[in-house]
């Protein structure tokens, strides 16, 4: 039998091979020392070049009956899912050893294909599928160190994260019900807006479990306590890769299946949009807590990130606004490329702030008498831990959109198709919103700077150094030369529009 | 000449900053610093010296595509309006670490930030492309948060985040006009360009840009540049900023920071100025006056010495405000001289400040006196440097007020009579009141053991007063260029493919 045609699936074979060997091989194994976590490592990287071997594939590769699209949106987020967790796991490395390791680098891995299926489904159900299992691997990542507060972020993760399954899912089978089908195109094919009121509700369901899953406020209370509460470097996953997983979905659903309801989805998004910027940013400025700060912060970019969606709904199908080199590109297009390279700057940004909040937790540990998240321990970074402090320094400038850094440019294409599309309103609460958030971003810099430091030099640990400074690269890499970046946002984006 | 002279002029002190931050011992970091900025100092001296001071046309020119699909490119190029800013920034930087040489809290850190900040100021003084500009204009604001941040006073947390939030929402504003020009701007082919000079160009076509949009755009690029020099009332930020920064910051603050502000009505506002409502002007030439007044007056009415220089620098970049609303020939020069010769007396004025308070231990006037007795060259020098800045004719201060006034009265009457009136002997009572009631008189018996400071500090300080008598007694070597940005200013403004030079 010829698997070759199978190829463009690869990353996500080698993947579940490598999670279900990690398994058996820790079950064999009394201490396996770093192996799982090389294993991993070498996984990814060999995932992320298949990814990378297949970024801009066209025409879209279609496998199991018309369930599984590899195209380039989808290889857009399978990079930004396999770069988190690999920077993930480089981190993991100095923390997850030994005994146990096998679990936690398994489940990561598991997390890591289910986000990788939901990017590139194009049916109702492998997307729920897809979701599940990146669901229920990051819940019980969300509780790996057994501490009371990993319990306790862990459970309100679940619970609330069960609850948006269950409303996504109600609302897919109404979609089915009206529909007969559960595959987008067919879906999109239906006569929708002849269904009545029961494709609003259908519409209101599925937006409401996809708001929960990208921390939209009203639907974000669980996220604060989740980041809060969980292992340091698993809020990295959350935060950057799982959150992520919400917005290829919903990308996915809304502009394929319920293109038809745009206007009704656009109103939503306008208002779940301002919202969830203006207070999350708000909510940040009072917090003591950095990884509470760093939640909050993340609810207000996933704000940002809405806009992509709003202008999406306004300007569908519109003339071209304006040239990129020399090609013509209409506003939706501009704000889908917008949206997906904040998604990639925002990933990347957090992965760096949560890894360098994980390096302070162990470095200050159990001799701290406050939390070890409290941002007074972060006074005097700067000289305790010299490259963590400096790391995080670019990732608060950059996630306050500072140019030249990843997360300006983000702004800058995203927040420009607004103010193509017409909507200034929304670009310009965006802007004063990324004034404001500066405010609690700044906080914790002259936390690390300015104060007088705590306690003596501390040592760095190699891993989250790594990783730290390789996502600083990162960082300011996509900043400086954006533009293969922004072409290849460009490209994916058009696979979700008509030709 | 060497190529890319502008480029080397940005990269070599960003090479010192790095180089200076990974440096263990201070005698490393001053020397790498020193190195670098005296490095600086040759390159826009022989750029001075291959410097066409006759032409309109922008020189130096480098352009390089850096995000096509943006329509940003890499332009870097200085005319008669940015190189002497050019020339300042050099020079201040350079005497600055001469007068930090002793500074021994973080001096890897410390100096590496002078050089940061010295690579954000030439940027925004070259930058031919909005886009670059603004992440100039930005990039500055970090190594002065950090340096008063880090080495300020007492209440250095308030005032390094103020600063940075104060200008940062100010920049932002003037992000947003800049935006209005790029999206409403199309060239030929459908794309957009952040090409300053092509922007510019564009507003003065009123098919393009309707008026009604130019006066909004107008607001937002004003409000940017005024908090930056800084013009009443967006001034607050300013007394904390200097009152909290350490020496070296409150140096560089004043003499390139604040020039910026002034670099942008030249470069941005007066091109625009002509296109707009007439009532701007009414309204700048009031906010100028305001500033030149009020910064007297409550100079007048402070007790520290950091805070009264503080607002003389108000008062003093009220000139530049006034002489550019005036439009006028001699008034343009006169504010672009005004620019140059406040940066450089300013640096002398903070210089002693923080001098009298490292040797002294105040800066409280009514708690100093007789100090003249015991730090002879000391006073000698800051004596020398509060007349030029109260405008003693012979020196620059004086050369650059008058002509502002003399400029100015042509087409401002009142405004300029009132400055005359209200502000020229309040600037002169201040400067005298704090130097008669600090340094002279009979000595204080608690500062019977103090003496002159270090050598290198009088060294920087005397460099200063000797540049301001150059220039006070042959304005033309700088006056010369100001003379053609001034006509070029007044003049519709031409690209760079109109200049010829790309």
């Amino acid at each position: 039998m010829d698997f070759g045609h199978y190829a463009p699936l690869w990353p996500e074979a080698l993947l579940t091979v490598l999670s279900v060997l990690i398994v058996l091989l820790g079950s064999l194994m009394k201490n396996s020392g770093k192996l799982m976590g090389y294993l991993s490592l070498a996984g990814l990287v060999a995932a992320l070049g298949l990814v990378g071997s297949t970024l801009m594939i066209s025409p879209a590769a279609i496998f199991f009956f018309d369930t599984i699209s590899v195209d380039s949106f989808s290889q857009f987020f399978k990079a930004v899912f396999i770069i988190v967790s690999l920077l993930v796991v480089i981190a993991s490395l100095s923390k997850y050893t030994g005994k146990g390791a096998d679990e936690f680098y398994a489940l990561l891995l598991f997390a890591t294909v289910g986000m990788m299926v939901v990017s590139s489904s194009i049916d109702l159900v492998t997307l729920f599928v897809g979701f599940e299992l990146a669901s229920l691997a990051t819940y019980a990542l969300s509780a790996f160190d057994k501490s009371k507060k990993n319990l306790e972020a862990a459970m309100k993760y679940f619970i609330f994260g069960s609850v948006s399954s269950a409303f996504m899912l109600f609302g897919f089978s109404l979609l089915y019900g009206m529909t007969g089908s559960t595959r987008l195109s067919d879906i999109a094919n239906a006569a929708l807006t002849s269904f009545g009121p029961a494709i609003f509700v259908a519409l209101i369901f599925v937006v409401a479990g996809f708001a929960f899953k990208m921390a939209l406020v009203p639907f974000h209370m669980w996220a604060p306590d989740t980041y809060e509460g969980s292992p340091p470097l698993v809020s990295a996953l959350l935060a950057s890769g799982s959150k992520k997983m919400g917005f290829a979905a919903a990308f996915r659903v809304l502009l394929i299946a319920l293109i038809a309801l745009r206007l009704e989805w656009y109103l939503a998004f306008a208002i779940l949009a301002a919202i969830t910027m203006t207070l999350g940013n708000l909510a940040a400025c009072w917090q003591n807590n950095v990884r509470r700060i760093l939640a909050y912060s993340s609810i207000a970019q996933a704000g940002y990130i809405a806009i992509g969606f709003v202008v999406v709904g306004a300007a569908y199908g519109s003339a071209p606004v304006t040239t990129f080199n020399g090609v013509a590109i209409p506003a939706d297009q501009l704000a889908i490329a917008g949206a997906l390279l904040l998604i990639l700057a925002h990933a990347l940004m957090k992965t760096g702030a949560f890894v360098g909040s994980a390096q302070v937790a162990s470095m200050v540990g159990k001799n701290s008498e406050v939390e070890p998240d409290d941002i007074s321990n972060y006074a005097g970074l700067g000289r305790r831990a010299p490259i963590t402090a400096f790391c995080m320094t670019i990732f608060m400038f950059a996630l306050a959109g500072i140019p030249p850094s990843a997360g300006y440019i983000g702004k800058f294409v995203l927040f420009s198709s607004a103010i193509y599309a017409g909507l200034l309103w929304i670009a310009l609460l965006a802007i004063f919103n990324s004034a404001l958030s500066l405010y609690y971003y700044l906080r914790i810099i002259s936390y690390m700077y300015l104060k007088e430091p705590v306690g003596p030099r501390m040592p760095e640990a190699k891993g989250y150094v790594i990783a730290l400074v390789l996502t600083l690269i990162a960082v300011v890499w996509i900043g400086v030369f954006p533009n293969n970046f922004i072409d290849w946002a460009l490209q994916a984006a058009a696979v979700l529009l008509p030709q | 000449m060497i190529p890319n002279a502008i480029t080397w002029m940005i990269a070599i002190p960003l090479i010192g900053a790095v180089i200076t931050f990974l440096t263990r011992s201070r005698a490393q970091a001053r020397m790498v610093a020193l190195i670098a900025s005296i490095i600086a100092l040759i390159l826009s001296l022989q750029m001075y010296l291959g410097f066409d001071k006759t032409s309109k046309s922008m020189q130096f020119v480098e352009n390089y595509q850096w995000i096509p699909s943006l329509g940003v490119n890499y332009t870097v190029g200085v005319d008669g309006i940015a190189f002497p800013l050019i020339l300042l920034s050099t020079i201040v930087t350079v005497l600055v670490i001469i007068y930090s040489w002793g500074e021994d809290k973080n001096p890897n850190q410390f100096f590496a930030l002078l050089l940061l900040n010295e690579v954000g100021v030439i940027g925004v003084f070259t930058s031919l492309d909005f886009f670059l500009f603004y992440i100039f204009w930005e990039i500055v604001l970090i190594p002065m948060y950090f340096l008063i941040g880090i080495w300020g006073g007492p209440r250095k947390d308030y005032a390094a985040i103020k600063f940075f939030i104060y200008t940062h929402v100010a920049s932002l504003v003037m992000l947003l006009a800049i935006f209005a020009m790029y999206f409403t701007y199309q060239l030929p082919d459908g794309s957009r360009t952040f090409n300053m000079l092509v922007l510019l160009q564009a507003t003065q076509n009123p098919a393009i840009f309707p008026t009604s949009l130019l006066n909004l755009i107008f607001i937002g690029l004003l409000l940017g540049f005024l908090v930056k020099m800084p013009a009443f009332p967006f001034h607050t930020w300013l007394p904390d900023a200097h009152v909290e920064a350490p020496t070296a910051g409150s140096v560089v603050l004043a003499a390139l920071l604040l020039k910026m502000g002034g670099y942008g009505i030249f470069r941005i506002i007066l091109p625009i100025l002509p296109n707009v409502d007439k009532v701007f002007v009414t309204i700048i030439a009031i906010i100028a006056v305001l500033s030149i007044v009020y910064g007297a007056f409550m100079a007048l009415a402070q007790k520290d010495i950091k805070k009264l220089v503080a607002y003389s620098s108000v008062s003093h970049m009220g000139f530049v405000t006034l002489g550019a609303v005036a439009f006028t020939w001699m008034s343009i020069q006169g504010a672009m001289f005004q620019q140059f010769s406040h940066g450089i007396i300013t640096c002398v004025l903070f210089m002693s400040a923080g001098t009298i308070q490292h040797v002294v231990g105040t800066r409280i006037i009514p708690d100093l006196g007789g100090l003249a007795d015991r730090m002879p060259k000391f006073a000698v020098l800051m004596m020398a440097g509060f007349m030029a800045s109260l405008g003693l004719p012979g020196m620059s201060g004086f050369v650059a007020e008058f002509m502002v006034l003399t400029g100015s009265y042509a087409t401002l009457p009142v405004y300029t009579m009132i400055v005359v009136f209200l502000s020229v002997a309040i600037t002169a009572a201040y400067h005298l009141w704090a130097m008669q009631k600090a340094m002279f008189g009979p000595i204080l018996k608690k500062y019977l053991d103090v003496h002159d400071p270090h050598s290198y500090e009088l060294f920087s300080m005397g460099m200063i007063i000797l540049l301001s008598l150059l220039f006070g007694i042959m304005p033309s070597l700088i006056t010369d260029i100001m003379g053609t940005a001034a006509y070029q200013v007044m003049e519709p403004v031409r690209t760079l493919v109109q200049m010829g030079v790309i």
